[in-house]
């Protein structure tokens, strides 16, 4: 209830600027979802590789054998490994260029990550959308694509200014989708891992859906200097899936302002505030008795982003309530008594989470450095005997070769620790011996 | 006989004589800058859309390189390019900033009617756009009248 209204202030907030004039593509639901009017080409090749080294540091459990934090994603077979983790080629534009009122973008990944190792695709669709731009104020985008969210989510990954995502964003909002049937946990592995850690049959959700969204952009002011945006979208709340594993509609809500500086495209300098909210129901065996049930998955936050000059600060709170996972090897939702127990201690599909970020960077005048500093926390199973606190600190610098082609290099120091319990005892028995994680990523677009 | 030649050639010499003032009317240039030393005319036939930002730019630039009294500079728009006049156009700011100072912008009626049996509907225009019968044949004007063709 707490998120419909939510929704409705957001909207209503959106409909009160339907008579201003619209702005050009210069934010993230504009820039993904909309072509330049009169400009656009009929269909624009781009892409992005990123190739990447991650050492984990961590140490294996006093009983023996590794969990996922403390292995390289996304396959959690060794503590180091080369990977092409993002491969993605695409096209958007218009159809017929002389029609600004239509325009399209497709894109494939072709990397090895969350989205393509569980189950082993080779490749898969992370985006292929239409949009319809005829009603002033309203404008109409369908298909698969990334829904209005979190900042962290919704921007474009491949100006993404880190190597891994926040705790908060990863295990929170990118979604892990319930399996078929009830699946039980995996326990540590040694390595080299002899069963795949990775317990979901599907990949990640990747921040997106398959839906339709009402969204559009405004500048207002006396300066026309303020940007605001407003986006509603339903969808199957299944992720790159496109079938709905059940008859329940995910509702999504987003709001932002932002005071433009100058600039434009995803550089553009400025100060941004943003709210979301997304509401939806997940089906599965969470208590393996052989029939599924229906759970509420909740999420919402507030975002600030302040990008001038030679400086970015971003901040963002988030939280969810309801299937809150519990790590990639433990699939049932639960550890502990918790698995296959709703409600029981220990157990996510109706438990409570939430986190926050800060980060912020300095590019180095007149030279083709910045240095990044990020700090990021994230309460799982708030209120739970099992609840767990993931404290990261990442110092990052990155290079940049020229505007398309930069290296990011990130050291995170990681504390988990699961609070109700002494070094050693319950969930500590595995978190204990998380220690730092090591990443170099070398991005190229095109 | 002679006679009868005499007044046909007077009056084909008249209708030569007014054909060559039509024309010579359809080359006359209408232009705000009379003191102006250099005159260009700029292109835009290519579906390029980084060829709207370049067009753009160079005029852009030769009026910050001459200033805006000393240079005459139209913009002719056809074919795919005519997509630079449209209304809607990303740029229709910048197309108006260049208009205050003095740039004309000339949309090929041609490719409107073309444009407008393929969309149903004619394109709407900029109302900065001045539309001339024929993009092509308004570059020969203009070339006529001494202004050196550019095509970024």
């Amino acid at each position: 209830m707490k998120l419909l209204k939510k929704a409705i202030i957001t909207a209503a907030l959106a409909g009160g600027m339907l008579a201003v004039g619209q702005a050009q593509a210069a934010n993230w639901l504009m820039l993904q979802g909309t072509e330049k009017p009169g400009q656009a080409a009929r269909a624009k090749v781009w892409g992005f590789v990123q190739v990447q080294y991650q050492n984990d540091n961590s140490d294996a459990n006093k009983a023996g054998g590794y969990i996922p934090p403390k292995l390289t994603p996304p396959n959690l077979s060794s503590q180091s490994a080369f990977n092409v983790n993002r491969a993605r080629i695409g096209a958007r534009g218009t159809g017929m260029p002389l029609d600004s009122n239509v325009n399209y973008f497709v894109l494939v990944e072709f990397g090895n990550n969350g989205i393509t190792e569980p189950g082993g695709s080779f490749a898969k669709l992370t985006d292929a959308s239409i949009t319809l731009n005829h009603i002033p104020g309203a404008r109409i985008r369908t298909g698969l694509f990334k829904y209005p969210g979190a900042e962290e989510g919704l921007q474009a990954i491949h100006v993404f200014d880190w190597v891994n995502f926040t705790d908060v964003s990863n295990q929170m909002l990118l979604e892990r989708f319930p399996n078929q049937s009830y699946t039980p946990n995996i326990p540590p592995q040694s390595i080299p891992t002899g069963t795949d850690l990775q317990g979901f049959d599907d990949g990640v959700g990747a921040f997106r859906d398959v839906g339709i969204q009402v969204f559009d952009s405004f500048m207002v002011g006396a300066a026309k200097d303020w940007d605001l945006s407003y986006a509603l979208m339903v969808g199957n709340g299944n992720g790159l899936n496109f079938s709905d594993n059940n008859s329940k509609k995910d509702i999504y809500a987003y709001f932002s302002a932002e005071k433009v500086f100058k600039g434009k495209g995803p550089f553009r300098e400025g100060m941004k505030f943003l709210g979301w909210s997304q509401t939806g129901v997940r089906s599965y065996d969470g208590n393996n008795d052989g029939v599924s049930e229906n759970y509420d998955r909740d999420r919402w936050g507030i975002g600030f982003k302040l990008k001038k000059s030679n400086y970015r600060v971003t901040t963002e709170y988030m939280s969810g309530d309801g299937m809150i996972m519990v790590g990639v090897a433990n699939p049932s939702f639960g550890m502990g008594p918790g698995a296959g127990k709703p409600g029981k201690p220990g157990n996510g599909l109706l438990a409570e989470a939430d986190g926050w970020y800060l980060e912020g960077g300095y590019r180095i005048p007149k030279s083709n450095w910045e240095l990044d500093l990020r700090y990021d926390t994230y309460d799982r199973l708030k209120g739970d005997k099992f609840e767990v606190e993931f404290k990261t600190w990442t110092v990052g610098a990155q290079y940049f070769f020229n505007k398309k082609t930069r290296v990011t290099a990130n050291y995170a120091s990681r504390n988990y620790e699961a609070i109700n319990f002494p070094s050693g005892k319950g969930p500590n028995a595995q978190l204990d011996g998380v220690n730092g994680r090591a990443s170099i990523q070398l991005t190229h677009i095109f | 006989m002679y006679k009868l030649l005499g007044k046909r050639a007077l009056v084909l010499l008249a209708m030569l004589s007014f054909g060559l003032a039509s024309v010579g009317h359809a080359a006359e240039i209408k232009t705000d800058k009379p003191f102006a030393t250099k005159k260009i005319v700029l292109q835009i036939s290519d579906p390029n859309p980084f060829k709207q930002t370049l067009v753009l730019n160079v005029a852009s630039n030769l009026l910050k390189a001459y200033g805006s009294e000393n240079i005459d500079i139209e913009i002719v728009a056809f074919g795919p390019g005519l997509r630079l006049l449209f209304a809607e156009n990303v740029n229709k700011g910048r197309i108006a900033t260049l208009s205050s100072e003095g740039v004309r912008f000339a949309a090929c009626k041609n490719t409107i009617r073309g444009m407008g049996k393929k969309l149903g509907h004619p394109p709407a225009i900029n109302p900065t756009a001045v539309k001339v019968s024929a993009g092509v044949s308004r570059i020969m004007d203009l070339v006529d009248a001494g202004y050196i063709l550019i095509k970024p």
